[in-house]
């Protein structure tokens, strides 16, 4: 009957994030299903955390992957990996979606384009893995000093500066500074440590 | 180069977003000039940056959003001149030497982009609602006409649900489902259109996964033939983003008129 003619075949490899990229700009939409699968998680979490409230979040998840899907030319695959670019697009939205919202007083000056600024990583980049990455960023935040780790949240999940910081924990400026640099070279060591 | 040390402790804060107007405008200035070694470094620190996002645990989106992502996606991507609609992205030609003119004219551009932000982002979100809408209507135009093909896709396995399709001869499909059983992981269901001819091989159409109750409305605008020359729809799982060619034995099938 009509389920003769069913062949299937071997489930395809898993593309690597460059070449589904690659895929979209042909206006593949199978690879920005993949995408989407792969990263939406990721940028769901990062942006549920800034606003805090799901329904808000889904629109801004939305509107981050129709902006990849619509300007993935603009994104440079030699110029550093996929995956930052899409969270600081996604960190963007969210933070505009917040201080549209006014659900916060703030006076953050912002410095967001239409998309986000390259992201380029160090040549040691290129041989950690994801999971190992995202275990050692985890296992340094929780080893931070609270009031260094709240100061470096205020300033990634609420895009508040470094003044607005230092009013918030009551804590004089040049120690938020301070807090915030030490605890981003920390970051970065621990990532170059381990190659 | 010479003024590149005073920046250097600026670059990580820069990408943050925690400077200050002063030391935020004071490094653009400089960046704008042309210095490649302090645009490099400002392009590592927003990679380095970015692993923050690695705080907070993994959270999955509702499967509703997916489904109206990919409904927008697919119209584009069969309307190519709709996708991509590039935006102009404001260049500043700095001048190290007008710092005090700078300020005022970056305040006054900041202030304008903002107001343009919000107009644009609530033009978006009235577009988004008009395009949900219009969706929402065709389907609702395909299930009322009683001149759409009524298809029940039943389930091979005795135990699953069965689905309802209504194929439209000028606005196509709508395939609608209850309690489906939601796919392993990232899997996916996939449609098939199965063609009269003799030794037609399934033609495929598009992917979903049903919510968390397990329901499902999944539109498909421009079916490739129409009702008439296709003897069945199928269903099968397929990985994400769905297959060329079934991967697996379908799990509903219905047979056309």
């Amino acid at each position: 009957m009509f389920l003769t003619a069913w062949t299937p075949i071997d489930d395809p490899a898993v593309s690597s994030d460059t070449a589904l990229v690659h895929r979209l700009v042909q206006n593949d939409v199978s690879a920005f299903e993949s995408l989407y699968d792969r990263h939406s998680p990721l940028v769901y979490a990062l942006v549920l955390r800034i606003l805090q409230n799901a329904g808000p979040a889904e629109e801004v998840v939305q509107d981050v992957f129709l902006q990849l899907w619509r300007n993935t030319a603009k994104y440079d695959a030699s110029r550093g990996p996929f995956v930052s670019w899409l969270v600081a697009l996604a960190r963007n939205r969210a933070l505009d979606a917040l201080r549209r919202k006014g659900e916060r007083q703030r006076r953050r000056e912002d410095q967001v384009d239409e998309l986000p600024s390259v992201a380029a990583a160090p040549q040691y980049e290129r041989e950690i893995d994801q999971k190992r990455r995202i275990e050692r960023v985890r296992s340094l935040m929780g080893e931070l000093n609270p009031r260094q780790k709240m100061a470096i949240e205020l300033a990634y999940f609420e895009g508040l500066s470094h003044t607005e910081i230092a009013l918030a924990l009551k804590e004089p400026l040049g120690t938020v500074k301070s807090w915030i640099r030490t605890g981003l070279m920390r970051l970065k060591e621990e990532l170059q440590a381990t190659t | 180069m010479k003024n590149c040390d005073q920046f250097r402790e600026l670059f990580e804060g820069y990408a943050l977003g925690v400077l200050d107007a002063e030391e935020r405008i004071a490094l653009e200035a400089h960046l704008a000039t042309g210095c490649s070694d302090c645009a490099k470094s400002v392009a590592e620190a927003h990679w380095l940056v970015s692993h923050l996002a690695y705080i907070t645990p993994d959270s999955r989106p509702s499967e509703m959003i997916k489904g109206r992502l990919m409904q927008k996606v697919r119209a584009e991507a069969r309307n190519p001149r709709s996708r991509g609609q590039s935006k102009t992205s404001v260049q500043f030609s700095l001048w190290a030497g007008v710092a005090a003119l700078l300020l005022i004219t970056l305040y006054s551009v900041w202030d304008a982009h903002q107001s343009k932000q919000q107009i644009r982002a609530a033009q978006g979100q009235a577009a988004d609602a008009e395009a949900q809408l219009a969706v929402a209507r065709i389907e609702s135009a395909i299930l009322i006409d009683p001149a759409s093909v009524r298809v029940a896709l039943s389930p091979l396995n005795s135990s699953g649900p069965k689905l309802d399709a209504a194929w439209h001869s000028q606005y196509g499909i709508v395939l609608t489902g209850q309690n489906v059983p939601v796919p392993a992981g990232n899997r996916v269901l996939q449609l098939w259109l199965i063609p009269n001819a003799l030794d037609g091989k399934p033609i495929p159409s598009l992917t979903l996964r049903p919510d968390a109750s397990g329901k499902f409305v999944l539109l498909i605008s421009h079916p490739p033939k129409v009702a008439a020359e296709t003897k069945a729809l199928a269903i099968t799982e397929e990985p994400p983003g769905g297959s060329l060619q079934p991967t697996t034995t379908p799990l509903w099938v219905g047979r056309v008129g």
